[in-house]
């Protein structure tokens, strides 16, 4: 038998070498091209996995490599939260990069931490989300969600053929799927959709929204949760996941969910490839590839001191339909490689 | 019930050390057929040391160990269960959340007959019966229920336990405190199991520190001091005070 | 022993897999009052869909808990082996492979990925001697990471013709769901009919003794982790099928459900303890609570609180119920 101390010390080598190997395969990529490049840029996003700043991510680096830009590209996997953003913003303060773009993921809990990278004379740039408070902001560039929201609601109400189809004595119901509630995003969509329903569709009733946390699945099993229990004939998916999980509720519904019209943000190419099939009627397309290579534009203007920063870019969002999608589509779908 | 001149357990200058701690050194004894012997020594004289070379949890470091006039080499408990010793752990008991009848079978169920059986399906109302006559045979009674385990009291735990090992030994069982944390009425019924298993002609190791409790059912009692055997003698030899002295050396 | 008919009317009041049914019906009727549709052919669809792919990882989280340990990340193999599966194939359909071909593959790969989970909580389990709630913490967050570096985030595949056959099947059963009662009913003659079963709840009951008793404790424990992980593996092809792809976030938390399936079933997590009726009932109740409250229109964030009071309830009973074991 071996003794304890014997198994600790092997113990304890094994995991060291395991550690070391995991942050050299990890960190590897990311620290070689950094040397070379004249300006260093920190870059937060709030869910590094999520197609959305995956394509984003093409965007920024495409435009940073042409203007000498070294990008260190940091979020959290899969959870947007600032509790998990917070930490990654305070560590690469230590590193002090010459900007700081950030896609904060609350509205307030980041401002502390970007009032310290100003007071080291680090500007810091806002993405997709801002802080509530621009004083300390350079630059925003954001998608308007608001907007989207609105635009869904005339694209499903359109589908579903407002004004013949539904009547104050026989309103047609709608559906909704959120990832969440507490993101501003989503929530801002939610607002932009029922400002326009009650100003433009009052005979649509929207049931309460399904939350998914992101996953396709409980989206799809909420989505047939509704289906069964009302007379459903759209669906809002706030987002890609929840537009899979829609998709799916509609094939699995089989004859009874040929009528039923559905409406959604993000160009995956999976929802793309589910619109071609007639499934989706609109898909609501961001573009993150477009934010992220406006924002580094600004960075640059700013270190540089060459060239005029607006505050604020809005940049629209494009309704994608069958009609146009041969056009579009593929300019639009999110890149993620 | 064989020869009395034939030893059915026998070990011969039995020595073990753990690193530099000798544990046992040259202990030699005979254990007939039939026969309770108490084991008892002050803490680290040896006694647990003894008990896992005897059950097969580890081999000595030398000597030898007769079964039934056979030398034996145990790599494992299973070599010395197979040769018809049973060990009685103080932490390992029963499993309260079986019945009797599972209990008393684990390990070694009993399948049905056919396909099933070699499927492993179990033939539980067998064992359940089989139970209750095999714990009759040493004294217990328990009512025929599926209850479990756990509804027991400690004593009849105990007893259980106990008529589980001497249900499958068919030479020696290894008794290690059986009477811890037991009140006077409840040892009272393990010393009874005790004496059943006696009759049955099944030798007993006792390992207690209850030292009334040796007295009263064993036949002869070894002492254990500092890993050597010091004393072996029938038990009609020994008094509470002489039985103490001699375990902690202060008169020998 | 003789009983009268109003002890065992009152007997049965005292078993907690009545008292579940019992609550499973009311539960079911309420959600009918306020909407009529509930006992409707394609509710029941609905919810046998969502049962079914519940129900195989609760019955694995069953077999680990009765043996005394924990499985946390059943969750997370549902995703990597999902996100794995649909990249098989995808694979073999770009190589022109048929729908029912790729898929038997895709369903191989994805219990075969979730096997090779559950081995290494096996291995960190029964040979680095980690407590199982460690070890499968451990894999509960590396394959999360794993899902999402192996799908980049994104879900891998887009299969409509896998996705209508979640819903095609024999009256309310879909094949999906035949499948899992033919598995779920195998695996409860195994835990309670066999010595496999015996040895499960010996070791979970008092490890020392069936170590004592001759039982390879190891072997056993590393079974069942094996076998946890390769019912999530299969649940991750069910997933597949359900969503016509595979996807990263599939999958997460649902190891906190199956547990609260199996704790409301009335089994114990100190191990030991516990019926397959009753986790079933638990999953039931479960899924019809969830399902109903989408049903009845409720904000979906009140699902959690209801869930939340019908674990308490149930440990609750299990602790005053006279048929089970207190420590």
């Amino acid at each position: 038998m071996k003794s304890r101390s014997m198994r600790f010390v092997q113990g304890a080598a094994v995991a060291s070498t395991l550690a070391a190997s995991i942050f050299t395969f990890v960190g590897g990529s990311a620290v070689a091209n950094a040397a070379s490049k004249k300006y260093t840029v920190a870059y937060v996003v709030g869910a590094a996995s999520d197609p959305f700043f995956l394509s984003m991510r093409v965007g920024a680096t495409a435009e940073a490599n042409k203007l000498g830009i070294s990008l260190v590209w940091q979020g959290n996997p899969s959870v947007y939260s600032a509790a998990t953003q917070i930490p990654i913003v305070q560590n690469l303060l230590a590193t002090k990069p010459n900007a700081l773009v950030l896609a904060p993921t609350d509205t307030k809990a980041l401002q502390p931490l970007v009032a310290q990278y100003v007071a080291k004379k680090i500007p810091v740039f806002n993405v997709d989300s801002g802080d509530a408070n621009q004083a300390n902001i350079t630059s925003w560039v954001t998608g308007n969600n608001v907007q989207g929201g609105q635009a869904a609601a005339d694209a499903l109400a359109s589908a579903m053929g407002y004004a013949k189809n539904c009547s104050a004595s026989n309103k047609c119901v709608v559906a909704i799927g959120v990832s969440s509630i507490t993101t501003s995003t989503d929530a801002a969509r939610l607002k932009g959709f029922a400002q326009e329903l009650k100003a433009k569709y009052p005979n649509i009733k929207a049931l309460n929204p399904i939350v998914s946390n992101s996953q396709p699945t409980v989206a799809s099993s909420g989505f047939k949760q509704a289906l069964a229990a009302n007379k459903v004939s759209g669906i809002f998916a706030i987002d890609g996941t929840d537009l899979e999980g829609a998709s799916q509720a509609i094939v699995a519904s089989g004859a009874a969910g040929k009528n039923i019209k559905v409406v959604g943000y993000d160009a995956y190419a999976t929802t793309i490839a589910s619109m071609k099939a007639g499934k989706i009627s609109a898909i609501i397309s961001q573009q993150p590839a477009l934010e992220g290579k406006d924002i580094i534009d600004a960075v640059y203007a700013k270190l540089t001191g060459k060239g005029g920063i607006k505050h604020l870019n809005t940049l629209a969002n494009i309704v994608l339909t069958p009609a146009n999608c041969a056009k579009l589509c593929s300019t639009y779908v999110y890149k993620t490689a | 019930m064989s020869s009395e001149k034939e030893p059915i357990l026998e070990l011969r200058h039995i020595s073990k050390s753990y690193g530099s701690v000798r544990a046992l050194s040259d202990v030699s004894f005979k254990a007939y057929a039939g026969e309770v012997i108490g084991l008892v020594g002050d803490n680290g004289a040896g006694k647990s040391s003894l008990i896992k070379t005897i059950s097969g949890v580890h081999s000595p470091d030398e000597g030898e160990i007769f079964v039934d006039g056979v030398q034996r080499h145990w790599k494992s408990p299973h070599d010395s269960m197979a040769a018809g010793i049973e060990t009685l752990y103080q932490d390992s008991g029963l499993a309260p959340d079986l019945t009797i009848g599972a209990n008393i079978f684990l390990g070694r169920e009993v399948k049905r007959r056919g396909p099933l059986g070699r499927l492993g399906f179990l033939d539980q109302r067998a064992m359940e019966r089989r139970a209750l006559v095999e714990l009759d045979k040493v004294g217990i009674t328990v009512p025929p229920s599926k209850r479990t385990v756990s509804q027991l009291s400690g004593g009849q735990r105990q007893a259980v336990a106990i008529g589980r090992a001497v249900m499958w030994a068919k030479h020696v069982i290894i008794l290690d405190e059986p009477t811890n944390h037991l009140g006077a009425r409840q040892s009272q019924e393990v010393l009874k199991v005790i004496r059943a298993a006696r009759e049955q002609g099944i030798c007993v190791l006792f390992i207690s520190h209850t030292l009334p409790h040796v007295l009263e059912v064993t036949d002869r009692i070894i002492v254990l001091r500092l890993g050597r055997v010091v004393r072996d003698s029938l038990t009609t030899d020994y008094t509470v005070e002489s039985l103490l002295g001699t375990i902690t050396g202060l008169n020998t | 022993m003789v009983t009268s008919p109003l002890r065992r009317v009152l007997g049965l009041f005292a078993n907690q897999q009545f008292i579940l049914l019992l609550v499973l019906v009311a539960v079911m009727v309420y959600f009918d009052v306020h909407n009529g549709r509930f006992f409707s052919v394609a509710e029941f669809q609905n919810l046998v869909v969502d049962l079914s792919a519940a129900a195989l990882v609760a019955v694995a989280e069953l077999f680990v808990i009765v043996s005394g340990g924990i499985d946390l990340s059943v969750g997370s193999t549902i995703a990597v082996s999902g996100v794995i599966g649909a990249q098989a194939i995808v694979h073999l359909q770009s190589h022109h492979f048929g729908e029912l071909p790729s898929l038997l593959v895709g369903t191989i790969v994805c219990t075969g990925v979730g096997g090779v989970v559950g081995a290494l909580n096996a291995v960190l389990i029964t040979k680095a001697n980690l407590v199982p709630f460690v070890a499968t913490l451990v894999t509960l967050s590396a394959g999360a990471g794993l899902a999402l570096f192996f799908s980049q985030g994104a879900q891998i595949g887009y299969d409509p013709v896998a996705a209508t056959w979640s819903s095609t099947g024999f009256w309310i059963f879909t094949w999906q769901a035949l499948i899992v009662l033919v598995i779920v009913g195998v695996l409860g003659l195994v835990l309670h009919f066999t010595s496999y079963g015996r040895y499960n709840y010996a070791i979970g009951s008092n490890p020392f003794a069936a170590r004592a008793a001759g039982i390879n404790v190891n072997r056993h424990v590393a079974s069942v982790y094996v076998m946890s992980g390769m019912l999530a593996g299969l649940t991750g092809m069910f997933f597949y099928i359900r969503i016509g792809g595979g996807a990263p976030q599939t999958g997460i938390g649902t190891e906190l459900e199956a547990i609260a399936a199996v704790v409301i079933g009335g089994a114990s997590l100190v191990g030991g303890v516990g019926l397959i009726s009753g986790t079933i009932l638990g999953v039931a109740i479960l899924t019809v609570v969830t399902d109903g409250l989408v049903f009845i229109n409720v904000s979906t964030y009140w699902n959690q609180v209801v869930v939340a009071g019908f674990i308490a309830v149930a440990a609750i009973l299990q602790t005053v119920s006279p048929g089970t074991r207190k420590r």
